[in-house]
């Protein structure tokens, strides 16, 4: 038995004749940050959705901290102890930012929580994630930066053993994505296993301990950011070229990818 | 939601005022019937409010639910059961119909949910019309004539108000609150957070189902003679929709107002027909629609000044950055 | 009961009734289609249909086949302005807001006509309501035939408008998809109220036709209300040409249910089918068979 929090074996998923993610074959290591990566169109957040429950596979298995949990709903993915983000966040617009956190406190994993017990956790949560003075405000009130932070906090307030963040940094400033990106470090510092699809390149080649590559469906590479930097399969990925044409390009050097902020949405491999 | 509003005690205070008027007017039977019939509206308003607010599924068949619990106390109080003690079984046999009903047609988002709920509650009427030897078909089904007093159905009318008014305000800062407000604003993320979005919902429903129901067994006992196209009828389903909407959705005091002023417009609008009160009502309703979503209850707390609004609001549109609802019937789940 | 004679001559009438329910569920469905708006009044606007067509029939001694087409332009217009002062506004909100402005809508149209007309049934008699031809052995009533024919001419207009000009291709892409058709240079809010318009228009036009086959009062249009949605649901709840298809599937059924129960339970066939169909089957009937998305 592995000691893997996230185990996905074989997992493929069709949307009638599209075949968004195909064969995919992983083993999350326990406490450390997979960055998951791909060109637009890869089937990053598709994957997502099938490891959180809101499609099922069209094949393969999905192993999360102990269980079989393919097919299981979202709720009882959640209650296990495996929380998603929004790639579009969905802050509960008529609630407040503490009401929202207390959503996930009431109803995340582990033995069930009352309504006062919420409160009290996600003041904890709300002050952990820099929120705290916003509490009573509307949520639909925040700006985007703001609202992406709610939406960690609002997960990491069930008490999540695996946290799936899907591109927390986009749209955020270059200093915004420094204090999202050391927010994200603490998350991992209290010991949760973390998986972020993003495009800050930067960023999350700083992050992770290990990246995964999706292109069309498929894990085309997986191992550190250095090693998925100079695969040559990967670039040609991002260019656009397929993988017979990689041979036109210089072969790069491996870079120490631990660069400092780059220009928001641009995809560097190499600084 | 879970912060004390100044306005909490107002409502009991209100209530146990009310309770004394058959002490003063024991007599005054045009204001003893008034109050037995706002205070049960009042009661039905109030629970519908728990799925149709709160939960944000705008059911358009509670009337099923009312005529389930008047026919159950009807028949066994012919076979000769004190009235007052059918009422927990009318609710019982409303609430068990809730949940044959909401299982299957609560899987339905929005508006659809709500056209299944007409379906629903016009199959019923028309089934009951035709089970003629349970219900006495179309020509109604007579009950006994001993029965309290005029004030003893106001108080119990009062009673049932009460329990409507504390069963909702119990569900609204509860944790079954909180994630029905959560999946009525977004059910998807509600359930990415652990919230079991098809539990809560059904449970909303038997809970507010379960308090018609037992409404409908007081009115049985109150009113002595059933017929389907009374108790199963639209205008019934409707009127709670109306009251509910009007009031001032997904809020406690919504509900009170609304019947308050359904009957107040009912009896001053008496006219050769006995639905011209629908008329007003329909106006209200668009005009609700265009310029106070939050009905009027948003409209007393805006004249109050208060800088929030009462309650979440079923009808707002949703936050700019969200994902829109989905437009097939099945939606996510 | 089961003789092949009568077995036809169920179905012709199923053929007939599926002829009028589809031009009743058209209005519905044009609306639904643009605009994701389910419009609780059409029933009400069928009613209307029907006692304006009685106006005509006493005022000016106008058959009601012609009053249901002066019904045309005129609840076009009405519908027109109903989109225009009243459902433009709530579109941008939930769907369920738009659903309970049109049902506010309902009630005041149908108690307009109460207090108008008052509760009592009416109907229209001509020279031709009592007649019947006879078709080999099949008597069938010229009422039903006429408004068959009719609805089967005005059905075959609209085709030729949604597939021949521009604004019926206007039309149809913006049921499609209508982020592409404005991207395409559709002004999707006049197809927007020129839609709930037609859509109104279609539901005074077959409350004018049901004239000669119903007596009506003014709570008339509600199980109708019901029927139309059916219909459309059955038929696959975007696609105009399913209204066809559901047409006749709720004719047949309801009158091949006569045949296992109580004629006054006919309405429940209608209601059953609805919830069934929005449960199990969303996509229609087409999708049973065709691979959902």
């Amino acid at each position: 038995m592995t000691s893997s929090p996230l185990v996905l074996e074989h997992v493929t998923k069709r949307f009638g004749g599209l075949v968004a993610v195909e064969n995919v074959n992983v083993e999350i290591e326990p406490g450390k940050i997979t960055g998951l990566i791909g060109p637009n169109g890869a089937g990053k957040t598709t994957i997502f959705g099938v490891i959180s429950g809101r499609f099922a596979p069209t094949a393969g298995r999905i192993v999360a901290l102990g269980h079989d949990i393919t097919g299981w709903s979202p709720h009882a993915i959640c209650r296990l102890g495996l929380c998603v983000t929004h790639q579009i966040v969905r802050p509960f617009p008529d609630l407040t930012v503490l009401e929202n956190v207390m959503v996930g406190a009431a109803f995340g994993g582990g033995a069930r929580v009352a309504a006062h017990d919420a409160r009290r956790e996600a003041i904890a949560v709300l002050e952990f994630a820099g929120l705290a003075v916003r509490a009573d405000q509307a949520a639909s009130a925040l700006t985007l930066a703001q609202r992406k932070r709610l939406e960690i906090a609002r997960a990491l307030a069930t008490r999540p053993s695996v946290l799936l963040l899907d591109e927390v940094l986009a749209g955020l400033t270059p200093s915004e994505v420094v204090q999202a990106v050391t927010l994200v470090r603490e998350i991992c510092a209290r010991g949760i296993t973390i998986v972020m699809i993003e495009h800050v390149m930067h960023a999350v080649m700083n992050l992770s301990h290990r990246v995964l590559v999706l292109n069309y469906g498929r894990l085309i590479a997986d191992g550190t950011p250095a090693d998925v930097t100079g695969n040559r399969e990967v670039i040609a990925a991002y260019l656009g070229t397929g993988p017979q044409e990689a041979h036109l390009w210089p072969a790069p050097q491996a870079q120490d990818a631990a660069g400092g902020p780059a220009q928001t949405g641009e995809e560097t491999l190499h600084d | 939601m879970t912060r004390l509003r100044p306005a909490a005690a107002a409502a009991p205070a209100l209530g146990v005022a009310l309770a004394f008027v058959p002490l003063v007017a024991p007599h005054n039977i045009t204001v003893l019937n008034l109050g037995f019939f706002t205070f049960l509206y009042v009661a039905q308003g109030l629970a519908w409010n728990i799925l149709g607010g709160f939960a944000g599924y705008v059911s358009f068949g509670y009337a099923a639910f009312f005529g389930l619990g008047a026919y159950t106390t009807a028949l066994l109080w012919l076979h000769g059961w004190t009235p007052v003690l059918t009422f927990p079984l009318a609710g019982l046999c409303a609430a068990a119909f809730s949940l044959v009903v909401g299982v299957p047609t609560l899987r339905l988002i929005g508006p659809y949910f709500s056209i299944a709920t007409i379906g629903v509650g016009e199959a019923m009427r028309i089934l009951m019309l035709n089970l003629d030897n349970i219900t006495g078909g179309a020509s109604g089904l007579n009950l006994p004539t001993t029965v309290p007093s005029k004030g003893w159905f106001y108080i119990a009318s009062l009673v049932l108000a009460a329990i409507a008014y504390a069963t909702a305000s119990w569900v609204r800062t509860s944790r079954l609150g909180l994630g029905l407000a959560a999946l009525r604003m977004d059910l998807d993320a509600a359930e990415t957070l652990g919230v079991r979005t098809a539990l809560f919902k059904n449970v909303a429903h038997v809970i507010s189902a379960f308090l018609v129901g037992v409404c409908g067994g007081l009115f049985a006992m109150y009113f002595q003679y059933l017929h389907p196209d009374n108790v199963f009828s639209f205008t019934e389903s409707i009127s709670l929709v109306l009251i509910a909407l009007i009031g001032g959705l997904g809020t406690i005091w919504g509900p009170i107002l609304g019947a308050a002023v359904f009957f107040a417009v009912q009896d001053y609008l008496q006219t050769s027909y006995p639905t011209f009160h629908l008329l007003v009502y329909g106006v209200l309703l668009i005009v609700i629609l265009l310029f106070e979503p939050r009905g009027l209850a948003g409209l007393a707390a805006r004249l109050a000044g208060r800088r929030r609004a009462p309650a979440p609001v079923a009808l707002a549109p949703p936050a700019p950055g969200t994902v829109a609802p989905p437009s097939t019937p099945g939606g996510g789940s | 009961m089961f003789t092949a004679q009568n077995l036809i001559s169920i179905c012709i009438t199923s053929i007939l009734t599926a002829g009028l329910y589809a031009i009743m569920s058209y209005g519905l469905a044009i609306i639904y289609g643009v605009m994701k708006v389910i419009n609780l009044s059409n029933a009400g606007f069928l009613m209307l249909g029907a006692f304006m067509t009685q106006v005509y029939s006493q005022t000016w001694h106008l058959d009601p086949i012609a009053g249901a087409f002066l019904n045309m332009p005129l609840f076009f217009l009405a519908g027109w302005a109903v989109y225009v002062t009243l459902v433009r506004r709530v579109r941008q909100a939930l769907p369920i807001a738009s659903l309970l402005m049109l049902f506010g809508l309902w009630l005041v149209l149908q108690n307009v006509a109460l207090t108008v007309w008052g509760s009592e049934d009416q109907s229209i008699i001509t020279r031709y309501t009592y007649k019947a031809l006879s078709f080999f052995d099949y008597r069938i009533a010229v009422t039903r035939l006429v408004v068959f024919v009719v609805a089967l001419a005005v059905m075959a207009i609209l085709h030729v408008v949604l597939n021949h000009t521009y604004v019926g291709k206007a039309l149809r892409a913006t049921v499609q998809d209508p982020q592409a058709a404005l991207l395409a240079g559709i002004d999707t809010e006049r197809i927007s109220a020129l839609a709930f318009g037609i859509g109104t228009a279609f539901a005074g036009f077959a409350g004018g036709l049901m004239t000669l086959l119903f007596s009506f009062t003014p709570d008339f249009g509600a199980p109708f209300q019901l029927k139309s949605f059916t219909i459309i649901v059955l038929g696959g709840l975007e696609n105009l040409a399913g209204v066809t298809i559901g047409a006749a599937i709720l004719a047949f059924a309801e009158s091949f249910a006569v045949l296992f129960m109580r004629a006054s339970l006919q309405n429940v066939v209608a209601y059953a089918l609805l919830v069934i169909a929005l449960i199990v089957m969303p996509g229609g009937v087409a999708s049973l068979f065709g691979r959902r998305s």
